[in-house]
């Protein structure tokens, strides 16, 4: 049987170049099978798009009333927790979520997850982290150290909150990545460890006598299996909730800064 | 799903599952923290996610938008139109229901106008015909006085031609009506 973390190996699929960036070192630019998933995820997102908006019409036909459920369920997301200001990063919440949730699907249907990749994680806490910043500095400026002194307590009491509220601060790009990878790592495994089970069960089982019982340990690893795989249906959609509501509720910090705790 | 093509071992080419043990075991367990693939999956999803990022905020964002907006402006102003009828339709109603009552009132009036003249004709008529009946009464009873008395006046012709015709049968004598008369006078001053 192959180990449980075989599934998230990475291998090369389309040889491309190796570049050499200064200060980075070399990179290599190969397709493999995580950016393979990732290709595939955003071709079906744009595939899904272009095809239920090409004729869209003020009576919507059935593929656009989904596209504009999506739609109208991250648009409610956004608006209710940044406000109407919140309509300039629709877009990007909206991305995040459609690639997460689309990643975290086809995880469940291929054979590779390339949000169980903390490498991918990590890239998207750090794009939206500095989406943040760069949000927070460019409308607040100086007054982002509003950030980390809540108005309206008192100064003894800032000794304390100031530098909790600094190390959250630091900490949301590792809990938002590591989140994301933890769920996935974590449900993959589990799944593979179960649907080992049958198969090592059942060759035990084989051997005949008393090991025949074998099979009723298999058949239960079998009902885990579905089970699991139905509970990673919900956390592969509630995965990309979180993110989608962290990164709303990130921004409304700094985008309504001091208007809010 | 975990069913992953190469998961046997014995399928997999010997030299890629050895490498891929080996990088495991080196790499502290986890296939994630082999970092010589971290760069190309970091500037490939950045790429990736510029590309989506694009293509959702430039040509699908606003086309969804677009369409819910119209949605939006069509329904509001279907609701302000129907709002308007609606409005039309009270003050309709409203300018029939007061023209039906000033008709209805009209008609009243105008009922209650010909009852009373038809009661003011009556009356008049009425009035007319007690009057002719009761000068037809009064001339009736004067006819009836007029013949009473008359007939009273011959009573007493008869009576005389009655009483000269008893006086001759009895006694043969003629007795003229003046002395009947006189007689009878002089029986009722008696009597």
């Amino acid at each position: 049987m192959a180990s449980p973390m075989h599934q998230f190996e990475i291998h090369p699929v389309l040889p491309l170049p190796t570049v050499n960036v200064p200060g980075l070192g070399a990179i290599d630019l190969s397709i493999n099978n995580s950016i393979l998933s990732m290709l595939i995820a955003a071709s079906l997102i744009v595939l899904f798009f272009a095809v239920s908006t090409a004729k869209a019409a003020v009576v919507p036909g059935r593929l656009q009333v989904i596209t504009e459920g999506v739609f109208g369920y991250i648009d409610d997301l956004v608006t209710g927790i940044i406000g109407h200001e919140g309509r300039a990063f629709f877009p990007f919440v909206f991305t995040i979520f459609l690639f997460i949730l689309t990643m975290n699907f086809l995880g469940l249907f291929l054979v590779f997850t390339a949000t169980s990749q903390l490498a991918v994680t990590a890239t998207l806490a750090v794009m939206t982290i500095l989406l943040v910043l760069i949000v927070g500095f460019v409308r607040n400026g100086a007054n982002m150290y509003k950030l980390f002194v809540p108005a309206g307590v008192p100064w003894y009491m800032l000794i304390l909150v100031t530098p909790i509220e600094f190390i959250s601060f630091l900490l949301r790009p590792v809990t938002l990545a590591l989140r994301l990878f933890g769920n996935m790592l974590g449900g993959h495994v589990a799944l593979k460890v179960f649907a080992g089970f049958v198969v090592s069960l059942c060759a035990l089982a084989a051997g005949g006598g008393i090991a025949t019982l074998g099979y009723a340990g298999a058949a239960l690893s079998l009902g885990g299996v579905v089970a699991l795989t139905s509970l990673e249906f919900l956390v592969a959609f509630l995965q990309a909730f979180v993110f989608a509501v962290l990164t709303c509720v990130y921004l409304n910090d700094v985008v309504n800064l001091g208007h809010h705790h | 799903m975990a069913a992953e093509p190469t998961s046997q071992p014995a399928d997999a080419a010997p030299a890629h599952a050895g490498a891929s043990t080996e990088a495991a075991q080196s790499g502290g367990g986890l296939p994630q923290f082999k970092f010589e693939f971290w760069g190309g999956q970091i500037v490939w999803l950045i790429l990736i996610f510029a590309v989506l990022y694009t293509l959702l905020a430039k040509v699908f964002v606003p086309r969804l938008r677009k369409i819910l907006d119209v949605r939006a402006e069509t329904i509001a102003s279907a609701v302000e139109q129907a709002k308007t009828v609606q409005a039309e339709a009270d003050a309709q109603a409203a300018a029939a229901k007061a023209e039906i009552d000033q008709a209805r009132a009209a008609s009243r009036a105008l009922a209650a106008d010909a009852k009373a003249k038809a009661t003011a004709e009556l009356n008049k008529r009425q009035a007319a015909e007690d009057e002719r009946l009761a000068g037809e009464l009064a001339q009736a009873e004067d006819r009836i006085r007029g013949l009473r008395d008359a007939a009273m006046s011959n009573v007493n012709g008869i009576a005389v031609e009655t009483a000269q015709a008893i006086v001759e049968r009895l006694t043969g004598a003629k007795v003229t009506a003046a002395d009947i008369k006189a007689a009878a006078r002089a029986g009722q001053g008696a009597a």
